[in-house]
């Protein structure tokens, strides 16, 4: 068996371990309840994943934590306020903004690619302060141009006696569409996961229907993982305690994994069945079940992020996805093989863009009312810190990390201001710290860029004079 | 036509413009003080007195009609609701008479009610100047005691703990203000002029009698003449209450209201004919973004002279603005010679210069000495954080500018930590309940308030001249300067252009970065405490964030790159982008009312200039 190197690991996740820590240490000093947090934890997941997925393929294309998401967030509130103006509420509405902000976004995107190609090697900071720029032509649109030169009717978007649209904007009024996507499809802990180990099982039947390849030996196995799944479902029902219901569970997966094994493109995915069974067995135990009593699984919007992780894997497979790569990896090289790097660029942005801009309206719908000047402001700062803490790179990035760094660096903003208040008697201690993580953990990515780079080059020069 | 040849035509049409506007303001202006411009105000004056007491003089009809009613229906026996009713009637029919019938105020023969109202006028114009004398001299009597008043209310403020706000400029409780016996002579007299009028009135309007008369006194008076009325002020007020008909000829009386701005038109033309003829020059000289910047801060100044904002007292504030920003954006030369590009960390410095200056006002060392006290510590800390910046900045060569900005972003919420932990015991620093500083620290006379802007300050008209703020700022441009020339800084200017080569040439790379770095992050340090002298308050928390970024926007729009600058960049850019912010409120506020239009200025020019430059930096290759 190949031996694992714990230290490198360490080492190259430092910055996700050292926020697990963090997150232990927070949760555990904050004396929130268990079931509180998860219920928090669960609700700011529903509404920032998405955007943190945004930030995937840019990384990819080389250009680094694309800040200028935030542009994105702006398409997608423009549209928020035309949807409330005409009225339309619901899920229409939000699937009308969600329409209105391609082209928006898509403009923006493209724009923001040009500028940044002139810019190449310092597109975060490019995007940083182009955000900054774009927030300023933000507020003359929507300080003077928006109810101003052109009228708003609909009520509560213009307050008599201030200049442009209100501070806030409301969604949860008859005309909005709060909870459009999350109010679909809601369910307990315990049935989502259920849902998700259905849906898995149906996803993997589905590829052996197209695999035909030692059919009886897969068959098998999954129908053995099929009972584990039964097993570990119905498991309080059968009246089994919780270690008989991980024992039985455990010993099905192994089956599992020794008949599946043999055919390893397989393996994987029937882990990942095995794990999820266990899991759902054990959510169903009353002790486990209570810590996640409050939380209410918006089933629509996971859904939604899952799409969004399906599309980024498969984009990245196809020609496209291919020469966003290969700009990533190198220019010079990408450009010698024909691609045409700006253009490529400027579609990474594009996309990133536009999955911004949805992501915004993911995240509005869920709030159920915004700050008109500055919910988009912080947008590029936490969707990079947290993508960040995950384990990405300004080089690397998977849905992984993402979906990783959004949980931790979302139980973090959770629990910090408690743990804050009971450390040191002052919970704005905690709210600061908060802040000087998000900006921290980016420096601290970039620094650790900037080094392997400087130390690549070291290397390769040294190579070059011996 | 060649571009050239376009050029020229545009030029002289706007040569010719500007003469003709030129000829036609100079030759009305004069006229404001001749007999011509007292014609049009008389006339204009006679229309609004009339339009003004016409209003009374219905009102006088109005009270009439009802009497009469009154005693009608008491005549015919009515029950108090008949009379009520018929009073009602009597007072609707009344006004329904006089307010829609328009004076035809040709037909009224006005010439004695003009002579009256030129020798009331005449009176009141002596009197108001004694009053404005005498208030002058009251004010000037009683200042020191209503400053200290002020102050001690402040001070009872900040140990109950509230927040202190802005200080507002001091008033002079008036209430005390007797009338000296010179202004109630000339009251009287004015009186004596005021009954002329009243006797002329009545000749026009009959119905008007002495208590009708007395009402309208206050309001006649105020038509008549205010204090402080100029040509251009009487003449808005009177047009502006609807009797701009009344002037014959309209065309010049407007011509010689706007005579100062046709002036000013002028010029404006001229410099744009310049700007057109010059174009390609000074494209070459000063680039672009430099030219749109500065034309549109002479375009705010000819617009604030359109609108009769006081100029002279904006130009005075952006000199002191310039003056507490030019420290921090001077911190950017030593950065960008160094090599490091802008140096967007600069909060790092702003946070150590903000430090020196909590120690002072904890150990309460006043004056001049607690301003050095300031200094000294705040460089102290500022060299020594700086030197482990540049040691960071050593090992990432080539990727400095998105780190510095995070790292500087990073300090400024550490330090926010920071300022709430920080043992400082002093009730000026802390809330006297909950944790931590204050938010804004409002500094006072006994600290270093204005220690820098007050030293020999002269005045010339509105124009306040800061003169120690402009001495303490040429002189540090001045040693820096000097330390460019030295040798030094000379190895450190190589290291900027062209590391490799620099190195070549035996210079120790990283030696120079950290002098640079270090004097960059200490200035700093000098140009936080520059400021918060200057502005009267500290700022802690997240107010330092964003000042890199106005420091090194400011150096940008002066004419620096990224890799290259001189100090004369540095006076030219922060004068240019704070003479804009400065103008730009005002001229904002008189085109859209209560807007923060300035702020959302300051976002874009701060901001687009910072792109530009980037996108001069490189990246132009395809790969």
């Amino acid at each position: 068996m190949r031996k694992i190197d714990w230290r490198s690991i360490l080492r190259n996740n430092a910055v996700t371990v050292m926020f697990v820590a963090l997150c232990v240490l927070c949760l555990a000093y904050s004396g929130q309840s268990l079931s509180f947090v998860m219920y928090e934890l669960f609700g700011r997941l529903s509404r920032n994943a998405f955007i943190v997925l945004a930030l995937i393929i840019p990384i990819v294309a080389g250009m680094g934590i694309n800040f200028a998401i935030t542009i994105g967030a702006m398409a997608a509130q423009i549209a928020v306020l035309w949807v409330i103006e005409w009225g339309i509420s619901g899920l229409p509405g939000m699937a009308l903004a969600a329409l209105m902000t391609v082209p928006l976004a898509a403009f923006f995107g493209f724009l923001i690619g040009k500028l940044l190609n002139k810019m190449k090697g310092q597109e975060m900071i490019g995007g940083l302060i182009l955000g900054y720029f774009a927030n300023g032509l933000y507020q003359l649109l929507f300080l003077f141009i928006f109810g101003n030169l052109i009228p708003l009717n609909a009520p509560g978007l213009v307050i008599k006696g201030s200049t442009g649209v209100a501070n806030t904007i409301d969604l949860s009024t008859t005309r909005g569409f709060k909870y459009a996507l999350d109010g679909l499809w809601q369910v307990s802990f315990a049935d989502a996961a259920l849902v998700m180990l259905v849906a898995l099982l149906i996803a993997l039947a589905l590829r052996l229907v197209v695999k035909k390849n030692a059919v009886i030996r897969v068959s098998c196995s999954v129908l053995l993982t099929f009972a584990a799944c039964l097993v570990s479902a119905i498991a309080p029902q059968l009246g089994l305690t919780l270690p008989m219901a991980i024992v039985s569970g455990v010993i099905l997966l192994m089956f599992t994994i020794m008949l599946g094994g043999a055919d390893f493109k397989l393996q994987k995915p029937l882990i990942y069945l095995g794990v999820l069974a266990v899991c759902t067995a054990i959510v169903r135990i009353p002790a486990v079940a209570s810590l996640f009593a409050m939380v209410k699984v918006p089933m629509a919007t996971f859904m939604v992020v899952g799409v969004l992780c399906l599309f980024n894997t498969a984009l990245l497979k196809t020609r496209i996805g291919q020469q966003f790569r290969a700009v990533g990896q190198n220019r010079t090289v990408a450009n010698a093989s024909g691609i045409n790097v700006d253009k490529v660029r400027v579609i990474a942005i594009m996309i990133s863009t536009v999955l911004a801009g949805w992501g915004q309206l993911i995240f509005v719908q869920n709030m159920g009312s915004f700050q008109t000047y500055g919910a988009h402001e912080q947008v590029g700062l936490y969707a990079g810190a947290a993508i960040l803490v995950g384990g990405a790179s300004i080089r690397k990035a998977t849905n992984g990390q993402a979906l990783l760094g959004c949980i931790l660096f979302h139980l973090l903003f959770i629990v910090a201001p408690n743990a804050g208040k009971n450390l040191f008697g002052d919970a704005a201690i905690g709210e600061y710290f908060r802040v000087f993580i998000s900006y921290g953990v980016i420096a601290l990515a970039l620094v650790m860029h900037a080094w392997s780079g400087v130390q690549k080059k070291k290397k390769a020069d040294e190579a070059l004079k011996s | 036509m060649t571009k050239n040849k376009i050029q020229r035509v545009i030029a002289i049409v706007l040569v010719i413009a500007s003469v003709v506007l030129a000829v036609l303001g100079a030759v009305n202006l004069p006229k404001r003080d001749a007999q011509e411009g007292k014609d049009i105000i008389e006339a204009l004056r006679i229309r609004t007195l009339l339009n003004a007491t016409g209003d009374g003089v219905v009102e006088s009809y109005v009270a009439i009609a009802k009497k009469e009613a009154q005693a009608a229906a008491k005549a015919a026996g009515g029950g108090m609701k008949a009379i009520r009713a018929a009073v009602a009637k009597a007072e609707e029919e009344t006004r329904a008479k006089y307010e829609n019938t328009t004076t035809d105020y040709s037909t009224l023969d006005t010439a004695a009610l003009e002579d009256a109202v030129a020798a009331y006028a005449a009176q009141l114009e002596p009197y108001y100047a004694v009053t404005v004398a005498a208030e002058e001299a009251y004010i000037a009597e009683h200042l020191a005691e209503a400053e200290a008043k002020a102050e001690a209310e402040r001070q009872a403020k900040i140990d109950a703990g509230q927040e202190v706000g802005e200080e507002e400029k001091v008033e002079v409780d008036m209430s005390g203000f007797v009338a000296t016996e010179e202004m109630t002579a000339l009251l009287a007299k004015a009186d004596e002029a005021f009954n002329g009028v009243g006797e002329a009135l009545k000749g026009i309007y009959p119905v008007l009698d002495d208590s009708a008369l007395a009402t309208l006194k206050d309001t006649i008076s105020s038509v008549v003449f205010q204090r402080g009325d100029s040509f251009t002020v009487q003449y808005d007020r009177y047009v502006a209450a609807g009797s701009g008909s009344a002037v014959a000829n309209g065309t010049s009386a407007f011509l010689i209201r706007y005579a100062d701005d046709l002036l000013y038109g002028a010029l404006a033309l001229v410099v744009a004919a310049a700007v057109v003829l010059f174009y390609e020059l000074l494209c070459k000289k000063l680039g672009i973004p430099r030219i749109i910047i500065g034309l549109f801060f002479i375009l705010l100044c000819f617009m604030s002279l359109w609108y009769d904002l006081d100029l002279s007292t904006l130009l005075s504030n952006s000199l002191v603005r310039m003056g507490m920003n030019s420290i921090m954006v001077l911190a950017m030369v030593p950065g960008i010679q160094c090599g490091i590009s802008l140096n967007l960390g600069l909060p790092i410095g702003l946070v150590a210069g903000l430090i020196g200056g909590l120690v002072t006002i904890e150990l309460g060392v006043p004056g001049a000495w607690g301003f050095l006290l300031a200094i000294v510590v705040g460089v102290i800390i500022a060299a020594v954080a700086g030197w482990l910046y540049a040691q960071l900045l050593n090992r990432l060569k080539g990727e400095e500018m998105s780190v510095t900005t995070y790292v500087g972003f990073s300090i400024v919420s550490l330090m926010c930590i920071a300022w709430l932990v920080l043992p400082f015991t002093s009730l000026k620093l802390r809330w006297p309940m909950g944790t931590g500083l204050r938010n804004t620290i409002g500094l006072d006379s006994t600290n270093f308030k204005h220690i820098l802007d007050d030293f020999l300050a002269f005045d010339i008209g509105s124009f306040t001249v800061p003169t120690g703020l402009m001495l303490f700022m040429l002189l540090c441009c001045f040693i820096v300067w000097l330390f460019t020339r030295s040798k030094t800084g000379v190895a450190m200017q190589a290291v900027g252009n062209n590391p490799r080569f620099a190195e070549a040439t035996g210079i120790n790379v990283d030696k120079m970065r950290v002098i640079g770095t270090v004097l960059s992050t200490v200035l700093g340090a000098v140009g936080i405490l520059v400021y918060s002298q200057s502005y009267g308050f500290m700022q802690l928390y997240t107010a330092p964030r964003q000042m890199g970024f106005i420091a090194a926007s400011a150096i940008l729009i002066g004419g620096a790159s990224t890799s290259r600058c001189k100090i004369s960049h540095v006076l030219i850019g922060t004068f240019l982008f704070q003479g804009v912010l400065t103008l730009g409120m005002p001229v904002a506020n008189v085109l859209v009312p209560g807007s923060t239009i300035s702020e959302t200025l300051r976002i874009l020019i701060s901001n687009g200039i910072i792109l530009y430059a980037l996108t001069k930096s490189g990246g132009d290759s395809r790969a």
